[in-house]
């Protein structure tokens, strides 16, 4: 039949907004921030395996001892993982509602040019306890995973104060420990999930991949 | 005969690597000078959705048909209507499918032991006359409509979908009929394509949700050329099912199609 074949519109991909909010303070110096630091490259490795989800998944970096926004969102083969450095003190009450306004302007860069998004999620990572006021943070949190906004993750490095993370955390997502300084399983296991999230179909609960890295707490 | 009409679905990529069924279903109906027509998509998580899909379009089409059956008793038909539904009247109708359908996968869900969220599915209807189109939407996917004193192609609705690429509402939702859009174009159709939401991406411009002209094109132009689109679907299936799109959505994909000569 000389019918051609369609066209198609040229749209932009969906977007899969993640924040890793990683904690940079002094006391993560030596091993704990280099191990940190490699995890961040086998992230963006890993996701750029997936070619959808490499177009999809869109990375923002804030560090905190002091709070600072070391990457601003890109696009997973954009990213050059940084080689991060320890300083200061754990302002992460300041960090999460960094993060949160982040996500909020990032949403209405997407709105504006009529790109569609995934639930952005936040992924803490600290080896300590807040050396701020963290209970607005909290309450933030639990408003925005109330209303859906956003999925907050806090996991905890040796070290970390558990008690607080988990009053931070939401609480249908209790804080998980880390095994060791295995960032390395921590980030695969994140860019196994954004991958799930960014093939996710409409309206599908996204079953995330188990939790290898973490120990295992009674 | 005066419509000419077709459906296909075709099993997306990422289906055939979960080793998941097609769970889009579709179908149409020619009653004289009426079309009619219904596509659904089963929702991924939904454990049976392409029971839930298949059931959905049955009970869609069964009770549309009576309808117009009930109608030419009386010797009258949905295209010998006066004038076009009112809103209230085609409000009044497909409420009424709805709900039909929701009491249908229910007894399914009972009947296999089911819950009735394992038969989740989203659910387009079109009801189309020489001289207008009523048509309803619960969930995503889309129906373009070209009139016939018209070169453009008009979307009927928005998509219905929440603040995130991956939430939509089901026909089995419990906001359901609140989130239902309904709209009835008073002018005579001559295309009309409905769509899964997998071609989405593909046939409608999402920045400001415009339907894309030549996508649409090529498929009234073969609607227009076969003289039996269901016999002389090769075309269709090999669209379908081509690498071309396959390379822009991984989803199940189905059309149905519909022209009046």
């Amino acid at each position: 039949m000389p019918v051609g074949l369609p066209e198609f519109v040229e749209n932009p991909e969906n977007r899969c907004p993640v924040i890793l909010l990683l904690d940079t303070s002094t006391s993560m110096t030596g091993q704990p921030i280099q191990e940190l630091s490699r995890g961040v490259g086998v992230f963006k490795e890993d996701v750029q395996r997936d070619t959808k989800a490499s177009l999809s998944v869109e990375v923002a970096i804030v560090t905190f001892g002091p709070v600072q926004l070391l990457q601003d969102f890109v696009t997973v083969d954009q990213l050059v993982p940084p080689q991060l450095e320890a300083n200061g003190y754990t302002p992460m009450g300041e960090a999460i509602e960094y993060a949160i306004d982040l996500l909020q302007d990032r949403k209405e860069v997407y709105k504006t040019n009529g790109i569609q998004y995934y639930r952005p999620w936040i992924f803490m990572i600290t080896d300590g306890a807040p050396t701020d006021s963290w209970h607005n943070a909290a309450q933030e949190i639990r408003l925005g995973e109330a209303d859906r906004k956003f999925c907050f993750f806090a996991v905890g490095v040796e070290g970390a104060d558990m008690t607080t993370l988990s009053k931070i955390a939401p609480p249908d997502r209790p804080p998980a420990k880390l095994n060791g300084l295995d960032f390395q399983s921590l980030f695969v296991w994140l860019s196994t999930s954004m991958k799930r999230v960014s093939s996710g179909k409409v309206g599908e609960a996204i079953a995330l991949p188990p939790v290898g890295w973490a120990e295992i707490s009674s | 005969m005066p419509w000419k009409a077709v459906t296909r679905s075709v099993i997306g990529t990422s289906h055939i690597q979960q080793q998941l069924p097609c769970q889009d279903y579709g179908g149409k109906q020619i009653l004289g000078d009426v079309l009619i027509g219904a596509i659904a998509d089963g929702a991924g998580s939904a454990a049976h959705a392409e029971v839930g899909a298949k059931l959905a379009v049955t009970i869609v089409l069964e009770y549309l048909a009576l309808t117009e059956v009930w109608l030419q008793k009386r010797r009258q038909s949905w295209r010998s209507l006066p004038h076009p539904p009112a809103q209230e009247l085609a409000t009044k109708l497909f409420t009424k499918i709805v709900n039909k359908v929701n009491l249908g996968l229910r007894k399914q869900a009972e009947t296999s032991g089911y819950s009735i969220d394992d038969l989740a599915c989203t659910l387009l209807v079109l009801l189309a006359t020489p001289r207008w189109v009523a048509a309803m939407q619960i969930g995503d996917g889309f129906i373009v409509v070209r009139s016939k004193r018209r070169q453009d192609y008009q979307l009927f609705f928005q998509p219905d979908k929440g603040e995130y690429a991956n939430q939509t509402t089901f026909v089995t939702s419990s906001n359901a009929l609140a989130d239902m859009q309904i709209r009835i174009l008073s002018n005579p159709p001559k295309f009309i394509c409905a769509s899964t939401d997998a071609l989405e991406r593909v046939a409608i411009r999402l920045s400001d949700w415009s339907a894309f002209p030549p996508f649409f094109k090529p498929l009234e132009e073969y609607l227009l050329e076969t003289t039996h689109p269901d016999k002389d679907d090769d075309y269709l299936i090999s669209f379908l099912e081509s690498d071309r799109l396959n390379s822009r959505t991984d989803d199940d994909k189905t059309l149905l199609l519909g022209f009046y000569e």
